[in-house]
């Protein structure tokens, strides 16, 4: 559980320490990047809640994901399509209905724990 | 405990990288926009006028400033001439009470032999040369200045200048313009004929240049200050 947590918290003192930062014309590319994996992270934690996680869909999801967004918006760019609208929508729909489920799954796992805790209770007086 | 599952293998790394991404792209962000060209034109406009304020304020702190340094600058030059005039002032009196060696054309009058001479003679010489406008006198090479003594001493027998022993041959040094100097003294009637009466013949010699001593300089001890 503190695992992944710990990784985010080393990637944002690492990325705060490099001091990068990315040329103002390729801001645009790099948000939807970003709106993409953090998609994809969501994504991620949803399959997690549901017991259908797996490793390396998440992993390829996540770059390719990025890159793809990436790459689109550059495309849509070029042919005068602001075909990153298109990426921002998609994502940001996707990251709000997957951290709806992730909500609903957490609220679920929650009463789920609070409901069997006075049942254990319940058996121990038994056994008792 | 130690086992960790493989899903938090995973998620660590792909929350590490987008911690990097995220800031990376938050700073770029704040970079891009404190950037003028994205700001909006009502801000640009109260910016503007902001800084035209303080510009004016600053030009004016300018002026004064620049006023100030003037007096300043009228200062410290008119302060620079009366320091140069007091040294001038100084160098002058210094020359003049004989507290500097002083240098320039005069005459030196030599008495080679030992003669009868008294200090008397040496008076009258002096009081010749400073007539025919010596600016500064020593003999042997003793600044004559106005607390010179000269007088005969009773208890070694010889004549004495400042406490010491006049020796020969005897060599007094004058500056001041050498002709006048030596018509002075060649006077019909004057200080070489009174001294011819002895036998003491001087010799006169007029030089190119001389260089004179200074003499010790007074002990003031008494004298408080000048009325």
């Amino acid at each position: 559980m503190w695992l992944p947590l710990l990784g985010m918290i080393a990637g944002i003192l690492i990325g705060s320490m490099l001091a990068l930062s990315i040329p103002g014309a390729y801001v645009k590319y790099l948000s939807v990047a970003v709106l993409a994996s953090l998609d994809s992270v969501f994504g991620g934690i949803k399959a997690l809640l549901e017991e259908k996680f797996d490793g390396a869909i998440l992993l390829s999801g996540f770059f390719t994901n990025a890159l793809l967004a990436a790459l689109l918006a550059y495309l849509g760019d070029r042919l005068g399509v602001d075909l990153y609208l298109a990426a921002v929508f998609a994502f940001g729909v996707r990251l709000f209905q997957n951290l709806a489920i992730i909500r609903r799954k957490v609220f679920e796992h929650w009463i789920h724990k609070k409901r069997q805790h006075p049942v254990g209770e319940e058996k121990d007086a038994e056994n008792r | 405990m130690l086992k960790i599952d493989k899903w938090q293998g995973y998620l660590f790394i792909v929350l590490f990288l987008l911690g990097i991404l995220i800031t990376v792209q938050f700073r770029t962000q704040q970079n891009f926009l404190n950037d003028l060209t994205l700001q909006k034109t009502e801000d640009l406009v109260m910016m503007l006028k902001k800084l035209h304020d303080k510009r004016s304020g600053l030009e004016k702190e300018l002026q004064e400033l620049n006023r100030q340094t003037q007096i300043f600058q009228k200062d410290v030059s008119e302060g620079a001439v009366l320091a140069e005039n007091l040294r001038h002032e100084l160098k002058r009196l210094e020359i003049a009470l004989g507290l500097v060696p002083v240098k320039g054309p005069g005459i030196t009058i030599t008495i080679t032999t030992e003669s009868p001479l008294v200090y008397l003679d040496l008076v009258d010489i002096l009081n010749e040369l400073w007539a025919s406008g010596a600016e500064a006198i020593a003999i042997n090479d003793q600044r004559i200045t106005s607390w010179t003594k000269i007088y005969w001493d009773k208890n070694t027998f010889s004549l004495t200048i400042n406490d010491q022993e006049l020796l020969y041959p005897c060599t007094i040094k004058a500056i001041g313009d050498p002709g006048q100097l030596e018509a002075g003294l060649r006077l019909v009637g004057g200080v070489l004929d009174d001294l011819a009466i002895y036998k003491i013949y001087p010799v006169i010699t007029r030089e190119e240049e001389i260089e004179i001593p200074a003499a010790a300089p007074p002990v003031l001890y008494y004298i408080s200050g000048s009325t």
